[in-house]
């Protein structure tokens, strides 16, 4: 596809798709910039995504051997309580995680050499979907979106990211 | 601590109390939620864009007319403007900046008719945040602030129709908000008259 | 926090701020759009609270996105958030938490000023409407966006003679997560 060889390439195309879920596990955003591999259906690929990050959070927050965590495996908690993952990564991309205390759930992936995105994805979520998504007048909460201004935004951000 | 060094502002009446400065804030924040929840309530109330904009222009009017009442009280020494010009450049820049903090980009006279003054904003407040989905075709809650000119023309004694136009700008990604006045024509003969 | 510090004026002072006239004079044009469209003052106070409440579920996210404040310990921690921070990030006031009951599930959020109610009187046909109701909303949405189930209504109001306006707070249920979907969908 567009993928230049080596790093010379404007760090956009570093970035392949991100996803927004709320506490429902809605799909409230799906963004791509490359992702010319996908085996799935929209619908179940997120879907597996967000049980995937639902259960990746709560193992992450069980197994943590000094936090204060409460509970046995699979218990229920409150959002945003506890530890939580941030990223994985594998040979050949990487997944940067983050969820407010709203259960609004930012999941960016990458290529696997992208640096630390939490500060990206609180970037993101302040000042970039608070702005352009819920000061909206025209978006209805807990709807999936398509807002011309949060794309423009997110658009112009990532190519700050390296 | 409750209520230390506060008088009982209950016991006057509101006409009695001293009128603000209009120096006090809130967060835009909390003007943009207010503002979005109008919209939203105001959308379950209509059947179509032009009744939705005229639900937010009715909204404004209300506002306006206040808004008149309160400037003409404290900047003016309770005189109105009398002449076209003047409620004009009255609106554009003291109304302007009271209500959004600065004077209005811009204030022009329409080309084609003689009745039509615009005011244009670059990013109008209201307009700050949105994006209109296709299927909401040219709607522009800038109908709303309309309103407010609307309110305030009448009150001062220029009936006017006043809409709100979203007018693309060469180089700029966003567009610029216009809102057009068009005079009765009541108004254009008295300012004959006036000379 | 040391008893001094007021945690909202920082978060105030660096957010974008407007002419407090401009939303005081539009949330009166709402009140007056209300009471046009529904004539009954109870069902003008129902809907003002079911407002706040959509406002409040959107508003919760601005507030954790710019108030840079942690998850509240207890209870207790998040009616002072309330009154300190929230009130003071949004309309520019703070107020006081009072008269809490004996388990800590319910409080009074007291303010003594309230930017909404400049410029008002309530004219005689409007004597049962509570004219702030929308807060009450507000504070209910976005505590339920943070895993509260909380009831929260006016108790005292200065536009009905009294000398505070005084929200009743009370915490329902904490709801934790649960996993949305069945697992044979």
């Amino acid at each position: 596809m567009l993928q230049a060889p080596g790093g010379a390439v404007g760090s956009s195309t570093r970035m392949r798709c991100m996803y927004m879920f709320n506490r429902q596990g809605v799909c409230l955003h799906y963004h791509v910039w490359l992702r010319p591999v996908s085996v799935l259906s929209r619908q179940e690929d997120q879907k597996l995504m967000f049980g995937l990050l639902f259960s990746l959070k709560l193992f992450t927050a069980k197994m943590d051997p000094v936090g204060g965590s409460k509970g046995q495996l699979g218990a229920a908690q409150l959002q945003g309580q506890g530890c939580s993952f941030h990223s994985f990564q594998t040979n050949t991309y990487k997944l940067s995680f983050m969820e407010t205390p709203t259960g609004l759930k930012i999941v960016l992936v990458t290529d696997s050499k992208m640096s630390d995105l939490r500060e990206a994805l609180k970037y993101i979520y302040s000042n970039i979907y608070v702005e352009y998504v819920v000061k909206n007048p025209l978006y209805t909460p807990d709807t999936p979106f398509k807002c011309e201004l949060f794309n423009q935004n997110l658009d112009n951000y990532v190519k700050t990211l390296s | 601590m409750i209520g230390v060094g506060r008088g009982p502002k209950q016991l006057l009446n509101v006409v009695d109390r001293p009128l603000g400065k209009g120096k006090n804030e809130v967060s835009l924040s909390a003007f943009a939620f207010l503002f979005s929840e109008l919209v939203q309530y105001s959308q379950t109330r209509v059947d179509n864009i032009a009744e939705l904009e005229r639900r937010l222009e009715d909204a404004g009017i209300g506002v306006g007319l206040r808004i008149l009442e309160l400037l003409c009280h404290r900047e003016k020494a309770n005189r109105r403007e009398t002449r076209l010009l003047g409620i004009l450049s009255f609106v554009h820049s003291t109304v302007w900046r009271c209500l959004f903090g600065k004077v209005a980009d811009s204030l022009e006279k329409g080309t084609e008719h003689e009745d039509e003054y615009m005011i244009s904003e670059r990013e109008l407040l209201v307009n700050r945040f949105i994006s209109v989905p296709k299927d909401m075709g040219a709607f522009n809650c800038g109908s709303f602030v309309a309103g407010i000119v609307k309110g305030i023309l009448d009150g001062a004694g220029f009936p006017a129709r006043v809409s709100a136009h979203f007018v693309s700008v060469e180089g700029q990604a966003r567009p610029r908000t216009t809102i057009l006045i068009k005079f009765a024509e009541e108004v254009l003969q008295r300012e004959a008259r006036l000379g | 926090m040391p008893p001094n510090s007021r945690p909202g004026d920082a978060v105030f002072a660096s957010v974008d701020r407007v002419n407090a006239e401009l939303f005081t004079l539009t949330y009166g044009a709402i009140v007056r759009q209300l009471l046009t469209d529904f004539e009954e003052v109870d069902e003008v106070n129902k809907q003002l609270d079911t407002m706040g409440y959509n406002i409040g579920i959107r508003l919760i996210d601005d507030f954790l996105a710019k108030a840079n404040i942690t998850r509240c310990s207890d209870f207790r921690e998040t009616a002072e958030t309330i009154v300190k921070v929230g009130f003071k990030m949004f309309l520019g006031v703070t107020g006081t938490v009072a008269n809490w009951n004996t388990d800590n599930t319910e409080c009074s959020l007291i303010l003594d000023d309230n930017p909404l109610v400049d410029f008002v009187e309530l004219p005689e046909t409007c004597q049962g409407l509570y004219y702030c109701n929308i807060l009450c909303g507000v504070i209910r949405g976005a505590l339920e966006m943070v895993s509260m189930r909380t009831e929260v209504k006016f108790v005292k109001d200065v536009l009905r003679g009294d000398d505070v306006f005084e929200i009743r707070l009370k915490l329902l249920e904490q709801v934790p997560e649960e996993y949305p979907y069945k697992d044979d969908e």
